[in-house]
């Protein structure tokens, strides 16, 4: 049970500390992130939700309510434009799951979901925006300058994070009755 | 059966697609046009600055931490440069006080209040840093309450750096002059040129790859030479004038070879600013 487990807290909290660490280390590592004239966006968040999916066991944690909350605060907060991260977090979560229907749970799988996650979501954020005239940037410049910095970057958390979230994971979910 | 889910689920689709362009275009329009977000908008980013701050001031100290260890390595060489030019800063500081003295005579006799080099600052630490690999937007803990406003220019470290693109109660997102949006920074700039001629013109874009700002279609034909000052020319009326934005790099010819393009090496690298100073012209009032 999601009330039961310790999960309760350590999913908002982690989900808040990922929502502001993107932001956060996005200005300390500026230079690495923006390199002229590579550009890496740090997708915490979506780490954080795709974990939670694949770690969360048999407990229903409300990850879609979850998703569209933290959807809105990244697009007032952080863009200041309204509707593309409320949306697009939500269908991170629906990919996931379709994906993960199909394959097992296995460290590479889950890394190829992620991929795939990641790809998808810059792909549909740069169409987005290229669509209301936010951005004027050839799809191939798109390729090599910013989706694949940010697949690497985002990709090394994965590795990085994995061992760790996953015992946090394992801890919450000890304690449950 | 089948059939009916599937339309079902499409029509969904569709109704989603238009809500959210609906809002992104809505929300796009309404920044342009309106000086502060909804209400609503503007409570949600306050609270959520708010507890930006949880996490934002302890990673900032830590930097702040890193950063003191690696700047007392060279503190040596350091020394002894900027001893050389303090003696020298010392005379400018007193012909610089003199002259804004007499500047405030003249002015005076001139029953001239407010020029447009009178400004009054705001100083603003960075709280974090927009993740997107599409808009360069930094978020500062200084908004409304502190006489931001919309549109105001934004320096750091020795130069302008971007402006104030959106306001709420208590923080603000700065524009850097780095993003290639739409309705990215347009800042009239003013470049002296070789014997008394000197060139207006407007920044018209950022080259990402080579770190220059461009200044396209300038019909004057003043020379201009490679490493002169770029300031702020004052004209539109929001920015003061006399703000530096950096220097020429180089200069070229534009796509169509009847302007000149003048490129911009910017004063300051837009990857490390931690404190902003808002300028706000003083005969805006």
């Amino acid at each position: 049970m999601y009330r039961l487990s310790r999960l309760r807290y350590v999913f908002p909290l982690g989900l808040l500390a990922a929502f502001f660490l993107d932001g956060s280390l996005s200005k300390l590592c500026a230079d690495l992130f923006f390199k002229y004239p590579y550009a890496m966006s740090s997708q915490l968040v979506m780490l954080w939700l795709v974990f939670t999916y694949f770690f969360k066991e048999d407990i229903d944690v409300p990850l879609m309510g979850a998703a569209v909350i933290v959807g809105i605060l990244a697009d007032v907060y952080y863009a200041g434009i309204l509707g593309l991260f409320m949306f697009l977090y939500p269908a991170v979560i629906m990919m996931t799951r379709s994906l993960g229907k199909l394959l097992d749970r296995t460290f590479l799988s889950m890394i190829l979901i992620f991929f795939i996650d990641l790809t998808v979501f810059e792909a549909l954020n740069y169409f987005a925006y290229s669509a209301i005239g936010i951005i004027h940037v050839d799809f191939g410049d798109f390729l090599v300058y910013n989706l694949a910095p940010t697949l690497a970057l985002n990709l090394i958390y994965f590795v990085v994070l994995y061992w760790p979230i996953g015992r946090l994971f394992r801890w919450s979910l000890s304690g449950r009755r | 059966m089948h059939r009916f889910i599937s339309n079902r689920r499409l029509v969904i689709l569709v109704v989603i697609l238009v809500v959210c362009f609906g809002l992104m275009a809505g929300s796009v329009a309404l920044r342009n046009r309106r000086n502060t977000p909804p209400l609503i908008q503007q409570f949600g980013n306050d609270v959520v600055g708010f507890a930006d701050g949880v996490v934002a001031y302890p990673a900032n100290g830590l930097q702040h931490g890193m950063d003191s260890v690696s700047e007392l390595m060279n503190t040596y060489q350091e020394n002894r440069e900027l001893k050389q030019q303090v003696s020298q800063l010392a005379q400018t500081q007193v012909r610089d006080q003199t002259l804004a003295k007499e500047n405030r005579q003249l002015k005076q006799e001139l029953k001239l209040n407010h020029s447009l080099t009178d400004y009054s600052t705001v100083t603003a630490s960075v709280l974090s840093r927009t993740p997107s690999t599409w808009q360069q937007q930094l978020i500062i803990n200084k908004g409304q309450t502190s006489g931001v406003k919309k549109n105001m220019p934004v320096l750091s470290g020795s130069g302008l750096v971007g402006r104030v693109s959106e306001v709420n109660k208590t923080n603000s997102k700065v524009e850097l002059l780095s993003d290639t949006g739409e309705s990215a920074n347009r800042f009239a700039i003013h470049i002296d040129g070789a014997s008394g001629k000197s060139v207006n013109g407007v920044i018209t874009g950022y080259n990402s790859s080579t770190n220059l700002l461009e200044v396209g279609q300038v019909s004057s034909k003043a020379k201009i030479s490679k490493g002169e000052k770029v300031v702020t020319s004052g004209m539109g009326g929001i920015t003061p004038k006399g703000l530096y934005v950096g220097r020429v790099a180089r200069v070229g010819k534009d796509d169509y070879g009847l302007a000149q393009k003048i490129y911009i090496t910017p004063a300051t690298n837009f990857n490390e600013i931690n404190i902003v100073t808002v300028a706000e012209l003083d005969s805006e009032e």
